[in-house]
């Protein structure tokens, strides 16, 4: 935060600078992928340090960051992130509870971490409340993506292609070979109330 | 009746805004007005939100992928570039532990998998191999007597077959006018004794004694008394014993004296000794002043001795008597140990002091000097017993 009130012309042509954190949220929000690349490329030897200090892998340190990096991205994205600290500290308090739970689930013994200190207190950056919403989201997205699966084809191909590819309904006629593109439209209400039995079922009968 | 993928469609269009105005406000107004509707409508925008929301959920994942593999081949491609843009406050530790070679990282998963379990395992090997070492040392430490390695004590044990034909044979020699009821020997062990004094007084090593419930000498002529233990001294390994039999009426003049000083390195010196039934003759000359490990309370002696000479006199050529045979090495040739006379005489002289009623009447003249060596030995043999140690069972 300090940072970020110092200065706030950020100019998104000069990435390899090191942007102060409100600018390049505003970046990120505004959908600048390079503004992602360079908070990517930024946080990483952080959290890479981190995870292979703890005994974790490559991999692991991979999986993790890109975690952390996504829960942050779409709270940017949605405009419901409240950060009171600097986006490093925000980071790394979420990719440390991440790695700490998977840590946890793998060892037989209790776990205790070794920590970057210079981050000050880990308390109060909002990370776990970010991250029990961002598990339900991830639950939710789980249960449709198996949802999908379950529903077979053509249905889960149309479905994709339209809503999570954003084809057009033209392309999609002709990509499944319907005779208009009514008959696509009409085949895909009938995907889609398939999938909602499926995908209710499965996500409310799930313990919250 | 409208089928769901009906409303569906009419869903679609309305959030697409493709409704006419009327239709439209139509809409709105059953929403408000029908909660089964509202709900319905409420399912189809959470599913094609959630559906919307997994499709931006995958290309993101892909586009963080993309973002790493770039950031890899950056890396790996421009190395200063990519350290560039670490801040100021990142540590400068951060980036060196960053590459970590392979068998590194394979050792680090192991050390941290397991590193309680190797600790147990490091801590209770170093308990077992410390507790075994200390127990066995408090172990040794307790039950190794003084008496030190290699030295042997040169006391004879009997068994019982030896006892036996010995019994047997005294049956027989001894059958038309000896001892008919000799009682059969059931010594346990055996050693050497010669006289100390003409009334009475023996001396032998005090660990042919040891343990000992009664004692019984033995002369040459198959003369026998009871003897009892007058003092003891473990360190020098001296004894003195003293006939407690009634009819016994002295040994007759000792020919023999004590030596007070000490004897020269290089003497010819003998000893006579009862290492089997029959008195045997050994000697040697005197290769030490001191005796095993240093102790200077003893000589060490050039004569072959064998287990039953303890006790035994050690004689010069002028027959004095220089010490009593007590041990040998058993790791060495020909090393036998004799107590020094000097501490014979020390001993006697304390004890003298003590009981001044019943004094010592040590002999003071020596007539074996001058006589040759077989001749000696006629002389001395009476005074020469086997001593032999009963133990109680």
């Amino acid at each position: 935060m300090s940072r970020g009130d110092s200065s706030s012309s950020f100019s998104s042509s000069t990435p390899l600078v090191p942007a102060p954190d409100e600018a390049l949220i505003a970046a990120i929000r505004s959908g600048d992928e390079r503004a992602l690349a360079q908070l990517y490329r930024l946080h990483w030897p952080m959290v890479s340090h981190f995870v292979l200090q703890n005994s974790g892998s490559d991999d692991d340190a991979q999986d993790v960051y890109q975690e952390g990096v996504m829960v942050f991205y779409e709270k940017v994205r949605d405009g419901s992130l409240e950060l009171n600290c600097q986006i490093k500290t925000y980071l790394y308090a979420v990719c440390r509870r991440l790695w700490l739970k998977r840590l946890t689930s793998k060892s037989r013994f209790g776990v205790r971490l070794q920590d970057d200190d210079d981050l000050g207190p880990l308390h109060h950056t909002g990370a776990e409340d970010d991250l029990l919403a961002a598990e339900e989201q991830d639950r939710r997205f789980t249960t449709m993506s198996e949802a999908l699966d379950h529903l077979g084809e053509p249905c889960r191909s149309l479905l994709e292609g339209f809503y999570l590819l954003d084809k057009s309904m033209q392309a999609l006629t002709a990509e499944f070979g319907y005779t208009n593109a009514d008959n696509a439209k009409n085949q895909k209400y009938k995907c889609l109330v398939r999938l909602k039995k499926l995908f209710f079922a499965h996500y409310k009968e799930a313990p919250l | 009746m409208q089928t769901e993928s009906d409303y569906y469609a009419l869903f679609e269009a309305y959030e697409r805004g493709e409704l006419a105005p009327p239709a439209r406000t139509g809409l709105e107004a059953r929403l408000a007005a029908d909660p089964d509707l509202a709900l319905r409508y409420a399912d189809f925008s959470e599913l094609t939100g959630t559906l919307r929301a997994v499709g931006q959920r995958r290309a993101l994942r892909q586009q963080l992928r993309g973002l790493h593999a770039e950031m890899l081949a950056a890396a790996t491609e421009k190395q200063p570039v990519a350290d560039a843009p670490a801040p100021g406050p990142l540590r400068a530790t951060v980036n060196p532990l960053l590459r970590i070679s392979r068998t590194e990282r394979v050792l680090r998963e192991f050390w941290s998998g397991h590193r309680a379990t190797v600790g147990v395992a490091a801590s209770v090997a170093v308990l077992a191999v410390f507790g075994s070492l200390l127990g066995l040392e408090w172990w040794r430490a307790a039950n190794t007597k003084p008496s030190m390695y290699g030295y042997t004590v040169l006391r004879r044990e009997l068994s019982k077959l030896q006892s036996n034909q010995r019994a047997l044979r005294q049956q027989l020699v001894g059958g038309a006018g000896g001892a008919p009821g000799a009682p059969v020997n059931n010594g346990k062990f055996s050693g050497t004794g010669f006289a100390l004094t003409a009334d009475g007084y023996l001396v032998t090593s005090y660990h042919v004694i040891q343990g000992a419930d009664s004692l019984l000498i033995e002369g040459r002529d198959q003369q026998r008394y009871h003897a009892e233990t007058v003092y003891s001294d473990r360190a020098h390994d001296l004894a003195i014993l003293r006939i407690k039999d009634r009819d016994f009426n002295g040994f007759g003049r000792l020919p023999y004296t004590f030596k007070a000083g000490q004897a020269d390195l290089g003497e010819r010196v003998y000893t006579l000794g009862y290492p089997r039934e029959d008195m045997v003759y050994g000697d040697g000359a005197l290769s030490a002043r001191s005796g095993f490990g240093g102790d200077t309370a003893f000589y060490q002696v050039s004569i072959p001795v064998n287990p039953g000479n303890s006790g035994g006199p050690l004689l010069d050529e002028h027959g004095n008597l220089i010490g009593v045979v007590s041990g040998r090495q058993s790791d060495a040739q020909s090393a036998a140990f004799a107590t020094k006379s000097s501490l014979l005489l020390r001993l006697v002289d304390s004890l003298a002091k003590k009981q001044p009623a019943a004094p010592y009447h040590l002999p003071h003249t020596n007539r074996l000097a001058g006589t040759p060596r077989p001749q000696q030995i006629k002389k001395l043999q009476d005074f020469v017993f086997v001593v032999k140690v009963f133990e109680k069972d």
